[in-house]
């Protein structure tokens, strides 16, 4: 494994029909970091983490993940190279358990040749150990999603990314929508994550967040990167005014 | 107790239902009616459960009664035409299966909404059963290997008995113990999520549909070989009943999912309630409106899968 950044885009570039969401953005992931990326709206942050996860192909730019050239045909393609993607709203299925949730599209089978059952003693063995190492309590893993809360939600998709093992890990907007003791609980997680070696990226748009667990912030602003800063030394504040004067 | 409530609630009301027959009803609690009312649950079971794999991967299938009475003309006409019974039967399943891949490539390929697909296909289903039948049933003498598959017992047991405990079991172990059965669910629960997580959620989708229409056939097929008649709309009263024992199953077990035991269960009491009724000598459209009831409070009560499949036209 090499020591370089451990995802590298060059020229990134993405068009909506007349509309440049992207116009050339260069940028390096240190391994083991957690990069936020803020900006105002419409500043690119959304095109960024659809490209940068397989979601979308770039208009123009190339993409390196450990320094290899890598073009990803979606983000399960990703994911099997070890970059999974939280995505907002659409990383659960409410109703289906906890333990389906994780090990949704790589459910684990027993059995001989074709005849293969899933095992569901070992999902359940398997998510809860999961969990357990982002300091959940959850305990019923036949639960279904929906009765959890916002900030458990989260820890249920961040441990479908440690399932598949995934070194880097893109978040997009995890705190939105979340009370103010489930957003702390996120956190948690991400510093979890962030321990454990992997690397974050996330897209937020509460600078509490990104004080709280960045080490360096990117901001976009009209679909170029405006600034690149340790995020030391700032607080919400500042950051809010950073990100307001690259919008003006 | 609230929990309880609502995964059992209406499977216990079913229950009083019928233990309110076994008492009032006369001669519901024969053994000779019990077991009438447990045939006549295995095709509507049959044509419930393929009705309930579609909806589990989030598409409405609404052509499967079509299907099934297209299926049992092309078993008709394969037996009358002298190919003998595993023709027939095979045409059946055959036919149903086909039709249903045929569902699936239009929803997926084609990107049409199976509530409008399925809506197409069951004319097209009707149609072609009118013109091989020429309008006319195929009735007469059927093989005793053929209606024997019906009509016949097994170490006693009557054969629509064994396909209704067959049936259910493959149901249940395909949906809720195989890889296939949990992408099923995460297609129809969260398509985009499961897609994103890597199911293949349109093959998911054909999947559902191609299964609710074997299962019309494997339906067709019995129904046929008891009936000892094939006739070009035979299934179509059974459309209505199936919906209600979906709908009614996903009040119980499993509630706001589509569920093997609720169906089978669902299918059960509706049937043991049209029995019931006509022993206590409610007139037969008094069903009707019983049936109306139960699919709209059925949904109130649940449902969500359901407006999902159904409006996202």
């Amino acid at each position: 494994m090499s020591t370089g950044p451990i995802l590298a885009l060059r020229g990134l570039a993405k068009r909506y029909g007349a509309v440049e969401a992207l116009r050339g953005v260069d940028l390096d992931v240190a391994r083991g970091e957690v990069l936020a990326i803020c900006g105002d709206n419409g500043a690119g942050k959304s095109s960024l983490l659809k490209v940068a996860s397989g979601a979308e192909p770039p208009s123009a730019g190339e993409i390196s993940l450990d320094g290899r050239a890598v073009s990803f045909r979606s983000p399960h393609d990703a994911l099997g190279m070890g970059l999974a993607t939280i995505y907002q709203d659409l990383a659960l299925a409410p109703r289906l358990s906890i333990a389906q949730n994780v090990y949704m599209g790589s459910e684990l089978t027993r059995g001989v040749g074709p005849l293969r059952l899933l095992d569901k003693a070992a999902m359940a063995r398997g998510a809860r150990a999961l969990l357990a190492r982002l300091n959940s309590t959850l305990d019923d893993m036949a639960a279904p999603v929906e009765h959890l809360s916002g900030g458990q939600r989260q820890a249920v998709a961040i441990a479908r990314a440690l399932r598949w093992d995934a070194r880097l890990v893109l978040m997009d907007e995890p705190t939105a929508a979340l009370g103010v003791r489930e957003s702390a609980q996120v956190r948690e997680l991400i510093l979890r994550l962030k321990q454990e070696g992997r690397t974050v990226v996330l897209v937020s748009h509460d600078m509490r967040d990104v004080v709280a667990v960045a080490d360096r912030v990117v901001i976009l602003a009209g679909g170029r990167k405006a600034q690149e800063r340790p995020v030391d030394g700032l607080d919400a504040t500042d950051l809010t005014r950073l990100v307001m004067n690259a919008a003006a | 107790m609230r929990a309880v409530v609502e995964r059992y609630g209406t499977a216990l009301a079913g229950l009083a239902l019928i233990v309110f027959f076994l008492v009032f009803a006369p001669n519901f609690a024969a053994p000779a009616n019990l077991i009438n009312v447990v045939k006549d649950t295995c095709v509507l079971a049959l044509l419930a459960l393929g009705f309930g794999f579609a909806l589990t991967a989030g598409e409405l299938d609404l052509s499967f009664a079509d299907v099934a009475s297209f299926a049992a003309v092309m078993a008709g006409f394969l037996v009358q035409a002298g190919h003998g019974a595993a023709a027939g039967a095979a045409g059946a399943v055959t036919a149903g299966l086909a039709l249903g891949l045929v569902n699936g490539a239009v929803v997926t390929r084609l990107n049409v909404p199976s509530l409008i697909a399925t809506l197409g296909l069951a004319a097209v289903a009707r149609g072609l059963a009118f013109w091989i039948t020429q309008g006319v049933g195929f009735t007469g003498r059927w093989p005793t290997a053929f209606t024997g598959l019906a009509r016949g017992t097994t170490l006693g047991v009557p054969n629509l008995a064994l396909w209704l405990i067959g049936a259910t079991t493959f149901a249940w172990v395909l949906l809720k113990w195989t890889k296939a059965g949990a992408h099923l669910a995460a297609t129809g629960e969260a398509g985009e999520a499961a897609r994103l997580a890597g199911v293949d959620t349109p093959r998911m989708r054909r999947l559902g549909l191609a299964l609710s229409g074997a299962f019309a056939g494997l339906a067709a097929l019995l129904l046929a070989a008891n009936l000892s008649s094939a006739a070009p709309n035979m299934a179509g009263d059974f459309f209505l009943y199936a919906v209600a024992a979906v709908l009614l199953g996903m009040t119980m077990f499993e509630p706001g999912r589509p569920n093997v035991p609720g169906t089978v269960f669902a299918a059960f009491t509706l049937k043991a309630l049209g029995n019931g009724m006509v022993l206590m000598g409610a007139p037969y459209y008094a069903q009707d409106v019983a049936l109306g009831v139960i699919i709209v409070a059925s949904v109130a009560v649940s449902g969500t899968i359901l407006r999902k499949a159904a409006f996202r036209v």
